[in-house]
């Protein structure tokens, strides 16, 4: 087997919640307990949950925004809250994000071209809008679109600009979080196909988050369900939904209409 | 999924107008001053003193028979040289405050932000006569005053402004690309934190002036021959039941001046903040 | 409740086009469209809430009562009572500086001329009705402290304060996760059928309203374009676009991998919906609707009835069946 691109060993993460009394110790929220995974290059991961069971939180470790309190974040074998922010900064141009809400992604204040190019200037390589062409047309978007506002775009127009800055720097790693949920079903189906055809050229490995079960099944190879910041259920997809050994993950089989 | 649309509202608010055409007046009058007035604003006619209006003097002449429309005018002009660089360099110094407190955020922002309260709640003018009372009265001073009693006014908007720019996701996809704090202060935090900022500005400006006017009045402010609002009133003063225009005029300046850059701040705001833009479900 | 040819439009773009409608008592009706085709304009039709700048056409009946073009006091006096509304931002529509209680007991008294107590009780009753736990302390309650599944809750029992006989719903689980929405979902189609209640649901989401609905209506561009039983129109929808729209929903056969290790993709619509204003002006889908004909984007493709209720506005269903017809 090759080795794993990303692995999180025993990773917690825990969020102090504002006092209630003066005297009383703040509670501690736990968003993320104890959780270990790993991916391989090229493969996809995907993680379910409800609202509010750590999957973004996750999704920020991942992407080394913050510590964790617990536990070890390795990417490429190497410890991300390790490095120096500097090298850390420089790492980040193998993994990049794509968020969820294609509005506010894209600041609106700035040419898509300069935005897609952001990646690139903030790791030292040269701003080449030859480079912004080439991704603008992998994402299906044309060369001229580069001198446009994200205003002038649909939802899921936006979600291809964003998708595009993701892969500029040609990263080993994609995380989506809700990255099709804010989308009508017509454009999401063509952002999921866009997703998987870039899968398959730059051999990207990905963490596809998703409320929704029915996205999840068709584009992941492993899952991993989270509930109240733990991981109740983690494996194959087809086994998962074909079989899935805990209550709650047949309960959100049977919301996704599974 | 509604598609956020921001549309120019099809009909602009009334202050904004108001405002903007008081404004429009007051600084086309101090613009035309660099050029023409009337008379000689400085030259003093003793034989001419407490002339009434007439063809000659639009509004009369004062107790040193110098016309008051000039001296208006260059008076505004003063007024608004002073209110604009005490509140661009106010502004200027604010916002990179409340930008470092919002990108550091911890107890530097702590930091900033009590001082900021601490600068708030000290009252400006005691503060202008204090620096006079050390360095002596001059322009400068005035000047120095009215920046100083902006800053933490601007570093208060901005880092509220900013603070919300923070949370939005393409200040994370900044980050994912790998830029740190200060480029993304000045690369997206900055450019949307324009608006607000510059409609503080504009509220400031007609607090500057009212400052300004005030400082002048109490002699702290723009020294003669060099003609202001504030000193001007302050001299009608005491000529006061012998003639009341000399007061009146001075005093309507301001006020239009004042009332402008207020209608006119109120008005952007209107516009520019998507929660007054709501209130029609 | 009954639209017939109703249009809306702003100045050139026209929001809905010649909408008809027939909404029968006890009966739910579902519309699914993607962004912008014109649901919550119909939604708001239904109330008579049509912003000021749209031009309204057309006649709206309800109980045989003319409606379009009613001023504002006369249809104050049906909202709340006859029709209802859930709105789409289910934060914006609570005040947030208000107890739930207030916010629920408010109209009850204003509306039905309570007591405070007895308004009270009404407000209990209701939280209960749309299982609402521990509706004492609820009542005391700011929306910031409860939960996104229970604010839809308080917003459905706000609607049914005054014993609509149509609830009109605007989105009310796209703000949702998977399983609270199922449970909200349930609960209207309960409360439709225990009231005899109306229920016109509005949603992008067809698997909701699958399970929420009786007849359906699916919208692109302000059309109509097919409606009909809810499980005929999604069973063997005849529309294209209709045909798209359950294609480019992730199913049992896209997941996986091919027989060249790829993996599976899922069938889209080409293309992306154009504003309103440069939507064509026959056929609104003609420019991406795989199977078109010379005449779509000229001539408008008029509703053709295919039986079982079904309804649907294509070229290609009015020549098969003149085809049918002819031989
Ligand atoms: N910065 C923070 N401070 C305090 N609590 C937080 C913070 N971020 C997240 N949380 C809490 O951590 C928990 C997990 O949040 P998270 O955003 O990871 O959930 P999620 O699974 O992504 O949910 P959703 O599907 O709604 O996006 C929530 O209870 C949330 O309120
Ligand atoms: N006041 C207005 N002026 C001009 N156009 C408007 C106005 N209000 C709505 N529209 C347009 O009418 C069209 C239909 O809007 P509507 O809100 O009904 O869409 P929807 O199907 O409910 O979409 P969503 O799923 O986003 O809620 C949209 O294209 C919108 O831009
Ligand atoms: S009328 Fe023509 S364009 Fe429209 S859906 Fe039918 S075949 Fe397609
Ligand atoms: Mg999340
Ligand atoms: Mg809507």
């Amino acid at each position: 087997m090759t080795a794993p691109l990303l692995e999180l060993h025993g990773v917690s993460r825990r969020y102090r919640m504002p006092r209630e009394a003066l005297l009383r110790p703040p509670a501690v929220l736990t968003a993320v307990n104890n959780v270990s995974l790993t991916l391989a290059p090229g493969q996809t991961l995907g993680i379910v949950g409800e609202s509010g069971s750590g999957k973004s939180t996750l999704a920020r470790l991942v992407m080394a925004f913050e510590r964790p309190d617990e536990g070890t974040v390795l990417f490429e074998g190497t410890d991300l809250n390790g490095l120096s922010a500097g090298a850390l900064r420089m790492a980040r141009r193998r993994f990049q994000m794509v968020f969820q809400d294609p509005y506010g992604s894209l600041d609106p204040r700035r040419r898509v071209g300069w935005s897609i190019a952001e990646p690139l200037r903030a790791t030292g390589a040269t701003d080449s809008p030859a480079r912004v062409k080439q991704v603008l047309d992998q994402v299906g978007l044309r060369a001229a679109d580069a001198e446009k506002y994200p205003h002038e775009f649909s939802g899921g127009q936006r979600q291809r600009i964003a998708i595009a800055r993701a892969v500029v720097t040609r990263p080993a790693l994609l995380v989506a979080d809700e990255a099709v949920s804010a989308l009508d079903v017509s454009v999401q189906a063509q952002i999921l196909n866009l997703l998987m055809d870039l899968q398959e050229e730059m051999g990207l490995a990905m963490v596809f988050i998703s409320h929704d079960l029915a996205v999840v099944a068709c584009i992941c190879d492993r899952m991993l369900v989270m509930k109240h910041g733990d991981c109740i259920e983690a494996g194959e997809t087809s086994r998962l939904i074909a079989s899935p050994r805990h209550e709650y993950t047949r309960s959100l089989l049977v919301a996704s209409g599974l | 999924m509604a598609r956020l649309v921001v549309r120019w509202p099809a009909r602009l608010p009334v202050n904004l107008m108001i405002g903007a055409l008081l404004v429009a007046l007051v600084v086309g009058v101090a613009a035309l001053s660099l050029i023409w007035t009337p008379h000689d604003h400085a030259a003093m006619t003793i034989r001419n003193r407490f002339q009434p209006a007439d063809g000659v003097y639009w509004l009369g002449t004062d107790q040193l028979g110098r016309d008051i429309v000039s001296q208006l005018m260059v008076a505004a002009r003063n007024s608004m040289t002073v209110a604009l660089v005490a509140v661009l360099i106010g502004g200027s110094i604010g916002v990179a405050l409340g930008l470092l407190a919002s990108a550091l955020g911890g107890w530097v922002e702590d930091l900033i932000m009590r001082v900021a309260d601490i600068g708030f709640a000290f009252p400006a003018l005691l503060f202008a006569i204090m620096l006079s009372a050390v360095f002596g009265p001059s322009l400068t001073i005035a000047v120095a005053a009215i920046a100083f009693i902006n800053i933490p006014v601007f570093a208060r908007v901005a880092r509220a402004s900013a603070n919300q720019v923070w949370t939005r996701d393409f200040v994370a996809a900044a980050r994912a690309a790998g830029h740190g704090r200060f480029a993304i202060s000045r690369d997206h935090i900055l450019p949307n934190i324009a608006a607000p900022v510059i409609v503080q500005g504009t509220i400031e400006f007609a607090v500057a002036i009212l400052a300004e006017a005030a400082l002048s009045y109490l002699g702290l402010g723009a020294q003669p021959p060099s003609p202001s609002w504030g000193r001007m009133l302050s001299e009608a003063q005491t000529l006061m039941f012998m003639a009341p225009h000399l007061a009146i005029y001075p005093g309507l300046c301001i006020v239009i001046a004042v009332l402008g850059f207020s209608l006119l701040g109120d008005g952007l705001r209107d516009i520019t903040d998507p929660r007054l833009k709501r209130r029609r479900a | 409740m009954q639209l017939d040819r109703v249009s809306v439009a702003f100045g050139a773009a026209v929001a809905l086009r010649e909408a008809c409608l027939q909404i029968e008592p006890g009966t739910r009706l579902g519309i699914v469209g993607e962004s912008g085709c014109g649901k919550s304009m119909l939604g708001l039709c239904l109330m008579g809430m049509i912003p000021d700048a749209g031009k309204v056409s057309g006649s709206i009946r309800l109980n045989g009562k003319e409606l379009a073009g009613a001023p504002e006091h006369v249809w104050r006096r049906h909202r709340a009572r006859d029709v209802a509304m859930i709105f789409q931002e289910p934060m914006a529509a609570l005040n947030p500086l208000k107890r739930i209680g207030d916010t629920v007991m408010e109209p009850l008294e204003v509306h039905e001329g309570l007591s405070r107590s007895a308004a009270r009780a009404r407000a209990l009753a209701l939280f209960d009705e749309v299982g609402i736990p521990d509706p004492d302390s609820r009542l005391r309650q700011y929306p910031h402290e409860i939960s996104g599944g229970q604010r839809q809750r308080v917003l459905i029992a706000l609607a049914l304060a005054c014993n609509p006989s149509l609830l009109v719903a605007d989105e009310p689980t796209t703000a949702l996760d998977a399983n609270v929405a199922l449970r909200i979902i349930d609960l209207l189609v309960r409360l439709s059928e225990t009231r005899n209640m109306a229920l016109v649901f509005i949603s992008h989401d067809l698997a909701a309203v699958a399970r929420a609905t009786q007849q359906i209506a699916v919208m692109y561009g302000g059309d109509i374009v097919e409606r009909g039983p809810t499980a005929q129109v999604l069973g063997a929808p005849r529309h294209p676009y209709t045909i798209g729209l359950l294609g480019a929903r992730p199913g049992l056969d896209n997941r996986g991998r091919g027989p060249d290790g790829r993996r599976k993709r899922l069938v889209t619509i080409p293309g992306t919906v154009p504003p309103l204003f440069e939507l064509p002006a026959g056929c609104r889908f003609s420019g991406r609707c795989t199977r078109e004909i010379a005449s779509c984007a000229l001539q408008r493709p008029q509703p053709l009835a295919l039986g079982a209720g079904q309804v649907a506005a294509c070229h290609l269903l009015g020549q098969a069946h003149a085809g049918a017809g002819a031989s």
